[in-house]
């Protein structure tokens, strides 16, 4: 059996690759992408824990979770869709219309 | 069981219910009631009038009443039972003798003033009995109020309706002035009467002038806890004795207010700008007897404190010679006789610090009879002369209005305490207990004897000045020659009080009975019955006096007697030979400086006025000041950081949403790191 710690530091990793897409792009579609890796990362903590204690209860929020992702984009998705009717552009730093 | 004190509150219900009618008719703009509404207002009082009578007969035959009629508020009190506000009903001999006389004065002023006001074709008379209702139903409430709340909210009622009507005639400059210079001075000493409410609830826990044997009423209390039955709340460190005294002088303030007692008199003569039957109403027989009848009222209270005592005679004393000066020097008719009630209330109030309870009383009813009798004889006068006051232009009218002047003559005689008229004998009764209890060892009422006896030449003088320059002489100007001739209406009530004003005497031959031995002072007896806690001979045991004599009680009395109604008799003489002439001229002008000392009043006016812009005006813009700045300075710096902070704060929001992003990125980071401290795994 792999020890936790192993999937630990790949869902750390996975994470950290999200959080770091997040704050360096600035094209609204690759932020969603960078949103699914970080709720990717807490699956594989999920399913790690779930199986190393042997109870399923881990894995069927991993599947809600999955769910979750699936409708987030869909949201994230029509956002991004008004975005671009409304500033004819995807870049998050160009729609700074509210503000102070 | 229904007896006749159930219709206790109708007493003070009718005239209510006439003011409400007359505000109806004001309101309505029209000419809906037959002499602009006096009809309600004449059969409301007659009405309260008759169940007075009737109550007074009741008490007489020995029963009395208090009940509370309504508790409006009830609350608790850490330490003690709770505190009940209440509108209750008390009916004993005082307050019974009281409501006759009110409803009595009442009913001749509102038929008085049929021949005043509607028959001289002024305007706004439905207002002008609104505010006679309103007047006579709040005088009523506050003379059975059973509490010392309920007699302070009647008060203020009181004072409310003086300021209506005093202000009557309000697009003339004087009459709204004065009427707010009435309002305001006899505010400041409300104040101080309202603290002493409150005082009285904290101290006591009950305002009740009587109770029960389990819940007595505060005076009884107070007696009480001078004797250590009672655990009074006393307040400011001080022993029971002392705080009571503080709390008896708290109330005083109020009194000093309404009965116009010095300092606090300048108000009385201003408020002669009113119509003449609402001075004689209001300004004479009743409201400022409020003053005097809450005293008599609280006496209980007053008698276990010596320096209140002494406090109330000593003012009253010298009101009466202060006041009695300043009016022999005026020129209008109803500023002398404005100056002269000053003059007497001082007499009741020197009575009752001294002790003289029933003599206080006693002059309240005569007083009533004939100083209404006076003023509505100046006020049949004015309407003669065409609302012409000033004496000066009359003269010779004692052939042309016999009615008026025989009637007046009496009132005069009995202000000035002439034998056997009724002023001698009430006035005679004061002096008489002040010396008596004065001579034993309390030289503060001694004091006050000297200034009440001091007060009777002087008062004899200007009232007779005043007779000889109004009736008699000859004729000065076109309308004394030929006066406007009066009706019934002013006759009727003027030969009403006429009588009375030379019988009521017959109430209380005090010194007949020290002479013969024969039971003729009703009045004493009267009071003495009722609630045993408010009898005279309960007042007479708490009490701190005890009398001496001058060689025997018989020789003190024929003594006293004869000094005052010997000086009394010298002040009608020096009135006689200055001003009963043809052609009477201005002694008092001989005065020279003390003469204008006299006509201003003593600068009381303005040093009152300088008072207010010099100490008070500062002090208000002092206090303004620290309001605006400490207070308000605090709450907007307060404010003011916050605004300027959020102008600061507000700019991260940025609307970029990566910086968002790496705020809550950096926040979560701060918060594991914080975590990670706290916790002990870093570091």
């Amino acid at each position: 059996m792999v020890p936790p710690q192993y999937y630990l530091l790949l869902a750390a990793a996975v994470f950290c690759i999200g959080v770091f897409g997040l704050l360096t792009r600035r094209n609204a579609l690759l932020f969603l992408m960078s949103v699914e890796l970080m709720l990717n990362a807490a699956n594989i903590n999920l399913v790690a824990f779930s199986y190393y204690w042997g109870n399923v209860t881990g894995q069927t929020f991993g599947l809600f979770t999955m769910a979750l992702a699936a409708a987030e984009v869909a949201i994230g998705i029509g956002i991004i869709l008004v975005l671009y009717r409304n500033f004819h552009e995807i870049d998050v730093t160009e729609a700074t219309t509210m503000r102070w | 069981m229904a007896g006749i004190f159930d219709f206790g509150p109708a007493i003070v219900l009718l005239p209510f219910l006439s003011f409400l009618i007359a505000v109806g008719t004001a309101l309505s703009g029209r000419d809906l009631l037959p002499k602009g509404g006096a009809i309600p207002g004449i059969a409301a009082t007659a009405g309260s009038l008759v169940l007075s009578i009737a109550m007074a007969a009741a008490v007489a035959g020995g029963e009395v009443y208090d009940e509370t009629i309504y508790t409006w508020a009830v609350g608790a009190v850490p330490g003690s039972t709770g505190l009940e506000l209440t509108f209750g009903l008390l009916i004993d001999p005082l307050s019974s003798m009281m409501l006759v006389i009110v409803t009595l004065v009442a009913l001749l002023v509102h038929v008085f003033s049929l021949g005043y006001m509607n028959d001289d074709g002024q305007t706004g008379l439905p207002r002008y009995y609104a505010g006679l209702g309103l007047f006579t139903a709040s005088m009523l409430g506050f003379v059975v109020a059973d509490n010392l709340l309920m007699a302070f909210m009647f008060f203020e009622l009181v004072g409310l309706c003086s300021y209506l009507l005093i202000g009557f005639h309000f697009r003339e400059p004087g009459p709204p002035s004065a009427a707010k210079k009435a309002f305001l001075v006899t505010r400041f000493g409300d104040y101080f009467f309202l603290v002493g409410v409150v005082a009285v609830f904290a101290t006591f826990g009950t305002a009740q002038f009587v109770g029960t044997e389990a819940a007595p009423g505060f005076p009884v209390l107070a007696e009480q806890a001078l004797h250590g039955e009672f655990a009074a709340n006393t307040f400011l460190g001080l022993a029971p004795q002392a705080w009571f005294t503080v709390v008896g002088l708290l109330v005083l303030g109020g009194v000093i207010g309404k009965s116009a007692q010095f300092p606090l008199h300048t108000w009385l003569p201003d408020a002669m700008e009113g119509p003449t039957p609402v001075s004689a109403l209001i300004h004479a027989a009743t409201m400022v007897a409020a003053g005097v009848y809450l005293v008599a009222r609280m006496y209980g209270f007053y008698a276990v404190s010596p320096t209140a005592l002494g406090v109330i005679a000593l003012v009253g004393g010298f009101t009466a010679l202060f006041a009695g000066t300043m009016g022999i020097v005026k020129r209008e008719l109803k500023q002398v006789l404005a100056y002269s009630t000053i003059s007497q209330y001082g007499y009741m109030m020197l009575a009752l610090g001294a002790g003289g309870y029933v003599a206080a009383t006693f002059h309240l009813l005569t007083h009533a009879f004939f100083k209404a009798l006076l003023f509505l004889g100046a006020g049949s006068v004015i309407l003669a002369m065409h609302h012409n006051e000033n004496m000066w232009d009359m003269g010779g009218l004692k052939d042309k209005m016999p009615v008026t002047y025989y009637s007046f003559l009496a009132g005069s005689l009995a202000l000035a305490g002439i034998f056997p008229f009724a002023g001698f004998w009430s006035k005679d009764e004061i002096l008489f207990e002040t010396l008596i209890h004065g001579l034993n060892g309390q030289p503060l009422l001694l004091i006050g004897y000297v200034f009440g006896l001091l007060a009777v030449p002087v008062t004899a003088f200007y009232t007779f000045r005043m007779v000889f320059l109004t009736f008699h002489g000859d004729a000065r100007t076109e309308q004394a020659e030929s006066p406007e001739s009066v009706r019934w209406n002013v006759k009727g009530p003027l030969a009403v009080l006429g009588v009375l004003a030379t019988v009521a005497g017959a109430v209380n031959l005090a010194p007949v009975r020290v002479l013969t031995g024969a039971h003729v002072d009703f009045l004493h007896a009267w009071l003495d019955g009722g609630f045993s806690d408010l009898t005279v001979h309960h007042y007479e045991e708490i009490g701190p006096y005890s009398s001496a004599y001058i060689g025997g009680e018989v020789t003190t009395v024929l003594l006293g007697a004869a000094v005052s109604l010997g000086l009394a008799l010298l002040g009608l003489g020096l009135a006689y030979r200055l001003y009963a002439v043809p052609e009477p001229v201005e002694h008092t002008d001989k005065l020279g400086a003390a003469k204008d000392l006299l006509y201003d009043n003593y600068y009381q006016d303005e040093y009152q006025v300088y008072l207010a812009n010099r100490v008070v005006l500062p002090l208000a813009r002092a206090a303004d000041t620290f309001d605006q700045g400490v207070v308000d300075g605090a709450v907007n710096a307060v404010s003011s950081v916050s605004l300027f902070s959020g102008s600061r704060i507000r700019r991260i929001q940025t609307g970029v949403v990566s910086n968002y992003a790496a705020l809550v990125t950096l926040g979560l980071t701060a918060l594991l790191v914080v975590f990670g401290v706290l916790g002990g795994w870093l570091l």
